[in-house]
């Protein structure tokens, strides 16, 4: 089915030309990264039964090993944290201390039964028949029904029941989980198992829950765990930091999601109230409150008399401005920035707030399309590609790519987001205030913020629009399907790769990026082709070196072969690329950084912008 | 008759056959087992010696698997007994209230414990305070920085004991 579809691409001739060129320049480190950034993912997920499989496992390699009883296993790889090697370690290091610790007594001493007699329970002195008394392998006696009052409260008092140890004060002994069970009610029994399970996600370092209401799946970190944040997806669709177990925030580090949640928090409330009600005053900056009808505002602390509606002094107000009320002073009362000594410490606070005010909004806002896009997602996956599946006649099998694209834009509207947490807090302090280098390095992260909105604005447009003129029947020619996939399919690609790459600069520093950057350009690159160099992450990379090369016009004979072309929103290119590409035996793309082989084609092979301005 | 009951009666019996040395007990009310009425001898070279110190021990319906609450109703000046004349010693605290340190575990509540062995806790806490973790800040203070202070105090408290008898 889908390879049928094939024969109606317009330009069928040459994608198999590409093809076949690919073999040629595979080489590249550009054209490989998309596929590494699909490696292996540092972490798996379990279900609760996987959890118990991996806890049987646990427990056998001890048992084996040590030839303890499984009860005694548990309290030891309890006290290791659930690491069998450190159990390994301890044990043959000092096998009586780390019995001692996790009290495994080695022997039940013979003194305590008076065979045959009565014995008496140490809780409730009431005199038993041997066989109606349990003990510890210490050797002190209680009744049954004293063990199970002991047992039932201990397991209502929580995990620590994992260690219980015998009621005699100072008597380290272990109770085995046989003589916890012989007590024990059904309910209580699970209960245990399930502090079991808990034991092994809570106290293993390298293992927590995912956050997520409602999801029962535990996560194991496959590298070292370190305070680096390491994005998690669950299988439930929650996306997650396995280090601060707060919602995925790369590039930004814990503490500073930390902290800025925590200002978001203090602030947002009472921001979102001022935001919408207030205005400030256009001389003492401070917020006011309209609470009467007439426009003419006196400000309550500084007396300055102003229009509400252009915030202009009212003294200039009158017939002069075309009335009260037909207020056409905007444009020069803003232009106006003349304040008084006095008021630049206002002037500070403010802008600091509005400093703050800018990235948490932008914050706040792709949050906003996140969730949207994650309902977005939802529906799809419900009905659209049902619908979709009968619209195109596709399999819903060979659908999947919708999916993607628009869980694409969930992850990506999160990166997003979280790089301007990141703007926030790497290029000024408080107030604003910044060095040139900062200055210079905010230029920089803002444009490649800015081409990565732009990617991802096109990516979620494609997938709700354009998407939706299949479902609805807008378009009933099925003609541009197959193309309309691939488009979307290499959009998804070239957004996932621009936003992996944006994310791994952003977390080495932007140091890092500058020194390259001018390591590769000052050297012999004309100024041109050095501001060029600084637009992408990845072409500062590519190392150029200048050379000759077939010109633009050489080109021009395919021109114009695409037929959905779009007007680029962000162009800087200039010509003198070309002499560079020629040399690397490949250009990229200046939207979405893809290494295209074909040194004379007119647009993007991805993402089908144009090549030039 | 539950568990609780049982165990408290079989005390009481004991106890009242065979007194033990350092304190006195009864039950407040006889109908109630669960409410018991002590009296503390003061230690013996202490500078609680020669006081009579009344206090109330309330078991928890799940005794013995709870502990009791020890609280004086004479007057009482020492670090491990709040104002209100609560005694706060690690045996009358639930292991469940420390999760993870078992190695305190040991020395909080178990079943094993009876009113005998509470009040034997009780009289070596009189004799020796632990200033480590106070119930009462300002006896503390006192037994560390001013014992002639704590002492002075203390007699006042012994005198007052022995004139309510």
């Amino acid at each position: 089915m889908d390879s049928d579809d094939d024969g109606s691409y317009p330009y069928d001739s040459e994608s198999m030309e590409y093809i076949s060129d690919e073999d040629n320049d595979f080489g590249f480190p550009q054209a490989e990264e998309p596929v590494a950034s699909r490696r292996k993912a540092p972490y798996a997920v379990f279900t609760e039964d996987q959890l118990r499989e991996r806890i049987q496992e646990a427990l056998d390699a001890v048992t084996s090993v040590l030839s303890i009883s499984e009860a005694e296993a548990v309290r030891v790889l309890r006290h290791c944290r659930w690491d069998v090697n450190r159990v390994n370690e301890e044990w043959f290091s000092d096998t009586a201390a780390l019995r001692d610790k996790v009290g495994l007594v080695e022997a039940e001493p013979s003194t305590s039964g008076q065979a045959g007699g009565k014995v008496t329970c140490g809780v409730c002195f009431d005199d038993f028949k041997r066989r109606d008394v349990r003990s510890a392998r210490c050797g002190h006696l209680f009744c049954k029904d004293c063990w199970q009052g002991y047992v039932t409260t201990a397991i209502a008092n929580g995990p620590s029941v994992l260690d219980l140890r015998c009621p005699t004060p100072k008597c380290a002994a272990a109770v085995p989980r046989d003589l916890i069970f012989e007590v024990a009610s059904k309910g209580d029994q699970a209960k245990y198992l399930q502090y079991g399970v808990r034991s092994y996600v809570e106290d293993n370092r390298a293992m927590g829950w995912c956050p997520a209401p409602g999801c029962e799946n535990a996560v194991e970190c496959l590298v070292e765990v370190s305070s680096e944040p390491l994005d998690i997806h669950c299988n439930c669709g929650h996306a997650f930091c396995f280090t601060c177990k707060e919602e995925a925030h790369r590039p930004v580090d814990c503490a500073t999601v930390e902290v800025w949640l925590r200002k978001n928090s203090a602030e947002s409330e009472n921001l979102n109230w001022i935001l919408a009600n207030t205005k400030q005053c256009p001389k003492c900056k401070r917020a006011i409150e309209k609470n009467q009808g007439c426009m003419h505002m006196t400000c309550s602390q500084c007396k300055f008399e102003f229009c509400w509606l252009c915030l202009g002094s009212w003294q200039e107000h009158g017939e002069r401005t075309g009335g009260f009320y037909a207020c056409n002073r905007f444009e020069a009362a803003k232009k106006r920035g003349e304040y008084d000594e006095e008021t630049l410490k206002r002037e500070h606070a403010k802008n600091a707030l509005e400093r703050y005010m800018h990235y948490y909004q932008r914050w706040a806002e792709n949050d906003r399309a996140r969730l949207l896009a994650i309902n977005a997602m939802k529906a799809m996956t419900e009905t659209t590609v049902e619908q979709l599946s009968e619209v195109t006649m596709t399999p819903t099998s060979q659908l999947k790519f919708v999916v993607d694209a628009m869980q694409q834009v969930v992850d990506c509207r999160r990166i997003l987001k979280w790089t301007y947490c990141y703007g926030y807090y790497n290029f000024a302090n408080d107030d604003g205030k910044q060095s040139e280098a900062n200055k210079q390095q905010q230029n920089f992260f803002e444009y490649n913020q800015e081409i990565a909105e732009v990617y991802l604005d096109r990516l979620h447009g494609v997938t709700e629009k354009e998407l939706n003129k299949y479902v609805d029947g807008t378009i009933t020619d099925l003609g541009g399907w197959g193309k309309f996939r691939e488009n979307l399919i290499g959009l998804t690609d070239v957004t996932r790769s621009h936003f992996d790459k944006l994310v791994e600069e952003l977390e080495k520093g932007l140091d890092h990026l500058l020194t390259t950057y001018r390591a590769t350009t000052e050297e012999e690159a004309p100024p041109e082709v050095a501001e060029e160099a600084a637009a992408g992450p990845s072409s500062s990379k590519a190392k150029p070196e200048a050379s000759k090369a077939p010109s633009k016009k050489a080109s021009g004979a395919k021109r114009g072969r695409q037929n959905g072309q779009k007007a680029p929103a962000a162009s800087r290119a200039t010509e003198s690329n070309t002499d560079l590409e020629a040399t690397a035996g490949h250009w990229q793309c200046r939207h979405c950084t893809f290494a295209n082989q074909d040194l004379d084609a007119e647009v993007c092979e991805v993402c089908e912008m144009a090549r030039w301005e | 008759m539950d568990q609780g009951s049982l165990l408290l009666r079989k005390q009481l019996k004991e106890l009242t056959k065979k007194p033990v040395e350092g304190f006195s007990a009864g039950l407040v009310d006889d109908s109630n087992l669960f409410e018991w009425s002590v009296t503390v001898m003061g230690p013996p070279d202490t500078y609680y010696e020669g006081g009579f110190f009344n206090a109330i021990l309330s078991f928890p319906t799940d005794y013995p698997q709870s502990p009791p609450t020890c609280r004086f109703t004479s007057e009482m000046w020492h670090p491990n007994v709040y104002h209100d004349g609560k005694v706060c010693i690690s045996i009358l605290h639930s292991p469940g209230d420390d999760p993870h340190g078992y190695e305190a575990a040991s020395e909080r509540w178990t079943p094993v414990h009876t009113v005998e062995t509470i009040m034997i806790s009780i009289i070596s806490m009189l004799s020796s305070p632990n200033d480590e973790s106070p119930a009462n800040i300002d006896a503390a203070k006192m037994w560390r920085e001013d014992r002639e202070g704590f002492k002075r105090k203390v007699s006042k408290i012994v005198r007052k004991s022995q004139e309510m008898l």
